[in-house]
């Protein structure tokens, strides 16, 4: 297809949540599964503004008489989640994210920001209003040498989620409700739906090289802004993956093209994007929502001292981090798994004698395998445990095949220290005795077959190349 | 740098950045405030910018509000607003926050209130509740007992929350056979956002007015529920938290009554005075020379003295437990203070009531000449000090009332469920 020619115009909108607990309050930004401890029965009343204005939705819901429920818990809810306090000072460390991100992305920082109330009333915030904020404009990123304009970097609240409804009242959990989420959005330059992925991938990649950002499904949402020549722009959010952006991007393109050719009816709208790259729609696109400045929080600067010391402290980008995890011996796979594993970086910088591939591994699948094989669902694995084995590792005490052993003894609830005496690589001299002994136990078998025997219970207690010189 | 004012649509350009966007006010000169047009406030550090370029001046908007027309067959409410959270009005441009005086912006933002009844508002000032003073009570009371006897069902009293129990036990005082009711209501969330609690505050204010009791009442949320209200007695009633809905709390006592928005009045207490017809007084005098003060270990005496040179005519302490002071070194002190003023004694415990024949300090107390007023709230027992000595010139009877139950701020029993109600 022949982007240019249609006219194709692409942006995204990229939130991203943090991992460093709440943003105007000091509660774990935790999303639970478990029975919450309360609820509260809130209200939302259209309030009228300027001109005496109300606004339709809320007017809508508050005829139908309709209640909002909000589930909460005692050790990770507040009163400011619940409306009965007002905010305290913003994140500290959600602010610095968000200006390491703004300053990698090469933008304009804002000398104050101001957190602003964004009206919103389905619900999803107790409030009424949403606190958001612009840190940051005009600013760039390189994909596949294309230069994608970033036009807005900000900092907002997650909503609460909705977890169940009926006619009358719709039920929200305040567990997410207050998440930090760092918002990233472009300019409309994306050429191709292809790219579209390469850039959401970039940006998610920016946000997770903070070392802030939070792991799992859905904790990266992207939007995307789509439309073609004569075609008003649309919105395609909830990718459940970023595979199947561009073929979704692709069929909304057709499904432009088809309502032009029909001639419907054209109306800017929002649409939910399926997994079988379809989508369908979801709501018009909302006006512009009523902003105005909350008045329980003061501008926040961003001094000189606080940006210098940014850029003093910005991470490695993902892309020069990937090639030296390369050059340091790991493959693609291996270095793409730990791209983002703080508990690699730490283990792989205190330990640099020792091999990259052999930290990777023990990580990713050694411990796993230490546990089924000591039969334990839960790891019970410390980063002390880690660091432990690892020195024993690097001071020749223990070999590489002992630290499969190893775990499987920690799993099982040994300590370090006692595991490290059933495995300790033995002398010269002792092997040697070792060894004689075996030979002499074993004097009938086959010399083949003898080998193996040595080295299977000589296994971890000594480097295999040396069992063999002494055979 | 660049003259701009407030509204003026403009493009700013300096090392670094540029913004084009509308001129907030800003509180401090050297930050310009813009508001963006994806709707965004930015701060930019005003000598910063170099290129300043007005593309349109500021244009003046007056906010356009449907008149209110009184329906007939409807009940009179008057609502006499004084300022504070409940009445204030964000304007969504500027983010400046505006006192609401006239009932069309009242009206226009809780269009229940006129089903319920033809809601007249009367706004004799506008000032955050911690500055009101005790001509500012006079005129409350004074235009209060106006109303109800022109006719009004019942009167609505808003301020800010803070002191909000001052003015309802100052009303309680000060307005004599009162036979109507009378709601003092404020707001704990401000009216721009969703969760206003204010207007169901209001609306169940004004089903408080169409009820019989005959008292003066905060009439706030029950709980952090927006379900209903309580209507609770004005002078045993406290702010209880500094921000929660529910902060308004009955001490030593139950509610009068709860309320529903949509479904009214559900009277809760017992004894309460009925509705009848008889003509209000507003008997508004009050002394001012009145302190409030409460009583701490290390506290010198010599603050009495302090006052009792400064010529003040009542002190309330607030004791510790049953209403003591650290007997040695205040007892003479406060000896000689009765003789030039009533010196009177409630608890900072504030549920329970002192008591003078526990301990022997309280014995001391009241050879000294301390009165103990029972369960008394001390503001309230304040407001009850300021009121009986502005309209009563014998200070034995003055004494002798301070110890009896006028308004109902007195409990001869306290039930065991109104703790921590």
């Amino acid at each position: 297809m022949d982007y240019p020619k249609l006219g194709f115009k692409c942006g995204l909108e990229v939130h991203g949540q943090l991992d460093v607990g709440k943003l105007f309050c000091e509660c774990e930004g935790r999303l639970r599964k478990d029975k919450p401890h309360f609820t509260v029965n809130r209200k939302l009343r259209a309030m009228a503004g300027e001109s005496g204005y109300i606004d339709a939705a809320a007017a809508h819901a508050q005829a139908k008489g309709l209640r909002y429920v909000y589930e909460g818990y005692n050790d990770t809810t507040c009163l400011v989640e619940l409306d009965e306090e007002p905010p305290h000072t913003v994140n500290k460390e959600a602010l610095d994210a968000a200006l390491t991100i703004a300053t990698i992305l090469h933008c304009d920082i804002a000398d104050y920001v101001q957190v602003m109330r964004k009206t919103i009333v389905d619900g999803t915030n107790v409030s009424g209003f949403q606190r958001t904020s612009m840190i940051a404009t005009n600013g760039y990123i390189e994909v596949g040498g294309d230069k994608i304009s970033i036009i807005f970097v900000g900092l907002e609240e997650d909503a609460a989620r909705r977890t169940a409804e009926d006619k009358e009242t719709v039920t929200y959990r305040l567990d997410r409700l207050g998440i930090p989420l760092v918002e990233i959005a472009t300019g409309p330059d994306i050429k191709t739906p292809e790219q579209a992925k390469a850039v959401a991938l970039a940006i998610g990649m920016l946000i997770r090289a903070t070392g802030k950002a939070m792991r799992g499904i859905g904790t990266i949402r992207q939007d995307v802004n789509v439309s073609i020549k004569n075609h008003p722009r649309i919105e395609l959010k909830g990718f459940q993956d970023l595979k199947s952006m561009p073929e979704t991007i692709k069929r909304e393109v057709k499904r432009q093209q088809e309502v032009l050719y029909k001639k419907e009816k054209l109306e800017s709208h929002v649409r939910n994007a399926k997994p079988d790259f379809t989508s369908k729609y979801l709501r018009p696109m909302p006006g512009s929502a009523r902003m105005y400045p909350e008045t329980d929080l003061t501008l926040i600067p961003i001094s000189r001292d606080k940006r210098a010391d940014i850029e003093k402290r910005l991470p490695e980008l993902p892309d020069v981090k990937f090639n030296r995890l390369l050059k340091a011996g790991l493959n693609d796979v291996l270095a793409s798994q730990v791209l983002f594993d703080d508990q690699f970086a730490y283990l792989h910088k205190k330990f640099k004698k020792l091999d990259p591939k052999l930290i990777a591994t023990t990580l990713l699948s050694t411990q796993k395998e230490a546990r089924k094989k000591a039969d334990q669902d839960e790891g019970n694995f410390q980063q002390e445990h880690f660091e432990e084995i690892f020195k024993l590792l690097q001071d020749g005490k223990i070999s590489k095949e002992a630290v499969l052993d190893m775990l499987v003894e920690v799993a099982k609830g040994e300590t370090v220290a006692s595991a490290a005496k059933k495995f300790k690589l033995m002398s010269d001299v002792e092997l040697k005795k070792e060894i004689a002994k075996l030979k002499k136990k074993f004097a009938k078998v086959p010399e083949n077959k003898l080998k193996g025997i040595v080295i299977g219970n000589l296994r971890g207690k000594a480097d295999i190349q040396k069992i063999m010189k002494f055979l | 740098m660049a003259k701009f004012a407030a509204g003026d649509f403009v493009r700013v350009s300096g090392r670094g950045f540029e913004y084009t966007g509308t001129v907030m006010p800003s509180q401090d000169e050297n930050i310009t405030i813009l508001k963006l047009e994806n709707g965004y406030n930015v701060g930019i550090v005003t000598k910063r910018i170099k290129k300043p370029h007005i593309i349109k001046r500021a244009k003046q908007s007056t906010p356009v509000l449907s008149k209110v027309k009184s329906k007939s067959g409807l009940p009179k409410i008057t609502i006499i607003t004084t300022g504070g959270t409940i009445t204030s009005r964000v304007d969504y441009k500027t983010g400046a926050t505006h006192s609401l005086t006239k009932p069309e912006e009242l009206i226009a933002n809780i269009p229940e209130l006129t089903k319920l009844a033809n809601i007249k508002i009367i706004s004799p000032f506008s000032q955050w509740s911690e500055d009101l003073t005790p001509q500012d009570f006079q005129r409350i009371a004074d235009t209060a007992a106006v109303e109800l006897n022109k006719g009004a069902s019942g009167v609505i009293v808003t301020q800010g929350t803070d002191t909000l129990h001052f003015t309802s036990a100052a009303l309680s005082f000060m307005i004599k056979d009162l036979s109507k009711p009378i709601a003092v209501v404020g707001g704990q969330r401000s009216s721009d956002r969703g969760s206003f609690d204010g207007a169901q505050n209001l609306i169940c204010a004004v089903h408080y007015c169409l009820s019989h009791i005959a008292e003066v009442a905060i009439v706030m949320h029950a709980n952090t529920d927006d379900d209903y209200c309580y209507a609770l007695r004005g002078t045993k009633v406290r702010k209880m938290h500094s921000s929660r809905r529910d902060a308004f709390r009955p001490i030593n006592c139950l509610p009068l009554a709860k309320i529903d928005p949509k479904k009214g009045v559900e009277i809760l207490a017992k004894n309460y005075n009925k509705r009848t017809d008889k003509t209000v007084k507003a008997d508004t005098q009050l002394e001012p020379k009145v302190v409030l003060i409460k009583f701490f270990p290390g506290l010198k005496s010599d603050i009495i003295n302090y006052y009792i040179d400064k010529g003040y005519k009542g002190i309330i302490l607030e004791g510790t437990g049953f209403g003591n002071i650290a007997t040695d070194t205040w007892i003479p002190t406060l000896e000689n203070a009765s003789k030039h003023a009533i010196i009177c004694m409630t608890t900072q415990t504030l549920y329970g009531t002192t008591n003078n024949h526990v301990y022997s300090a309280g014995v001391r107390e009241e050879k000294a000449g301390v009165i103990h007023c029972n369960d008394t709230l001390p503001e309230t027992a304040y407001m009850k000090l300021m009121h009986l000595l502005g309209t009563n010139k014998n200070l034995n009877e003055v004494r002798k009332q301070m110890t009896q139950n006028l308004v109902g701020e007195i409990n001869t029993r306290i039930e065991k469920n109104s703790f921590l109600y």
